[in-house]
């Protein structure tokens, strides 16, 4: 009893959350903000680099496999660092906000493309020579025929990777961004209780559910229209 | 109009395409007959650079379109193309595929090109699926609509690969029926098809194929009334009874 008494004190004490609820939204306002510019600079990033790995330049090609194998296959966390705390011997000095953006787009870019290159696989290839017959170019074609036919098949993909990329923006704190997670310990050091934690997740939760609801009823839609 | 050199093709060690010639002049409909794997596909396919011939060379009124600095695109829009599998893109209605290429690629004002999609899709007798969408057809449907779509460019040959293949019998007639009414018109067409009563009354001339070879050219009567080679022979046995 007293176990589950000193529980709730400690990580339910619902004075201290509402307390500091102001400072957790204006956290969690961030983490949107974070999340949503590097998605869409990550999809541009995705939908180009895609678009040369199905292509036929060897040499791009190449660099763009290089490209994912690396940002997939390495933390995140590394990948803040490096480019927060190493590129300024290159001379390049970014401030920590643009850093952020910078290491979230290029590496959700690399989960993007693969997200894309797999749809631009799913479509059938006589859709591809059906258009060069016509005299439309590889970009046109592209842009006319595949991508179009794309796009509903990697929304689903796509947007789980957004959730993901949600949740990985709390990395973001090593570089002193105060998005919702580094709010959060902030606070428990100033309250000295964790109750902000449990807020925080909460916070997390409202952001990212309605997403991954979203996913499964793009799903259903889907299983129904390839039905046909 | 189209002459073909020595043509060579090769898929990594798959030797295709072993030395083929030939002349298609204006008007002609040329039957393309062959088994399996004998590699008539891939020969109409190069003819519209869909695949790149490995040797030799294709003239196109003497202009030698396998030449390194030729704009394959500008080829492609002389020459229209119809697939066994229609190949339609299903995020578009029937007139958005037709009129498609015209706006893209023409770059053809918008009235102008419907006016141009339309007119052929009464021409080939779809006036009222101009707004549905491709997975609203039947099969032999699709395929009028992919022979438009071809068509919009104004091409001034066309290849017809198995165009029938994937229909039910039912819907065969629909299609070639259009096809005639085509060839009566004065398209240059090739046709590779297994339908032979097609091929005897509406092709001027007939090839053979075997092994990546022409085995045997001629006049379409000439070869169904006495076929030289034996290949050919037991080939038209095959199919004609
Ligand atoms: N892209 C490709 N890569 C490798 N091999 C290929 C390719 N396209 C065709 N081939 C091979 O080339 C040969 C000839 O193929 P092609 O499609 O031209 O024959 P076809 O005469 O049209 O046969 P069918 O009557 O079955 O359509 C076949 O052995 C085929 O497997
Ligand atoms: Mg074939």
């Amino acid at each position: 009893m007293e176990g589950i008494q000193n529980l709730l004190e400690k990580y339910f004490s619902v004075g201290i959350i509402w307390e500091i609820l102001p400072y957790l939204l204006k956290g969690a306002l961030f983490t949107i903000i974070f999340s949503v510019s590097s998605e869409i600079i990550g999809i541009i990033i995705g939908l180009v680099t895609s678009m040369i790995r199905t292509s036929k330049i060897k040499v791009l090609n190449q660099l763009a496999m290089i490209y994912v194998d690396l940002f997939r296959g390495t933390p995140l966390l590394m990948q803040i660092i490096f480019v927060y705390y190493a590129l300024p011997y290159l001379g390049i000095n970014l401030p920590a906000p643009i850093a952020g953006i910078v290491a979230l787009s290029v590496n959700s870019g690399a989960y993007v493309t693969e997200i894309f290159r797999a749809g631009i696989d799913s479509i059938d290839k006589g859709q591809i020579e059906a258009s060069r017959s016509l005299g439309m170019s590889y970009i046109k074609t592209m842009r006319y025929i595949i991508i179009p036919q794309t796009f509903k098949r990697v929304l689903p993909p796509l947007t789980n990777e957004f959730v993901a990329l949600i949740k990985d923006s709390s990395l973001l704190s090593v570089i002193a961004i105060s998005e919702l997670l580094r709010t959060a310990r902030e606070m428990m050091t100033w309250k000295l209780n964790p109750s902000s934690l449990t807020a925080a997740a909460i916070l997390y939760l409202l952001i990212t559910l309605p997403l991954t609801r979203l996913v499964s009823h793009m799903e259903n839609k889907l299983k129904k229209s390839d039905a046909h | 109009m189209i002459k073909i050199v020595d043509l060579h093709k090769k898929f990594g060690d798959l030797h295709v395409l072993k030395g083929i010639n030939l002349n298609v002049n204006k008007g002609e409909v040329m039957v393309i007959l062959g088994p399996s794997g004998s590699g008539k596909s891939t020969l109409l396919r190069s003819i519209n650079l869909l695949e790149v011939p490995t040797s030799g060379h294709i003239y196109f009124d003497d202009v030698d379109i396998t030449a390194k600095k030729i704009d394959r695109n500008r080829v492609r829009q002389r020459v229209g193309m119809v697939f066994q599998a229609f190949n339609l893109f299903p995020h578009m209605t029937v007139l958005g595929n037709v009129t498609l290429a015209l706006l893209k690629v023409l770059k053809m004002k918008k009235d102008e090109a419907v006016k141009i999609g339309t007119d052929l899709l009464i021409r080939v007798g779809l006036r009222d699926k101009i707004n549905s969408y491709p997975n609203q057809l039947s099969g032999g449907q699709k395929q009028r609509v992919a022979i438009a779509r071809a068509l919009a460019m104004n091409p001034e040959v066309m290849l017809f690969d198995e165009v029938t293949s994937a229909l039910d019998p039912e819907l065969v007639k629909e299609v070639l029926d259009v096809m005639k009414d085509l060839a009566k018109s004065g398209m240059t067409m090739l046709v590779v098809t297994h339908e032979m009563g097609f091929a005897k009354e509406v092709g001027s001339h007939v090839i053979f194929m075997d092994e990546g070879l022409i085995v045997e050219e001629g006049l379409a009567a000439d070869i169904f009334e006495n076929p030289r080679h034996p290949r050919t022979k037991v080939f038209l046995d095959a199919v004609l009874h």
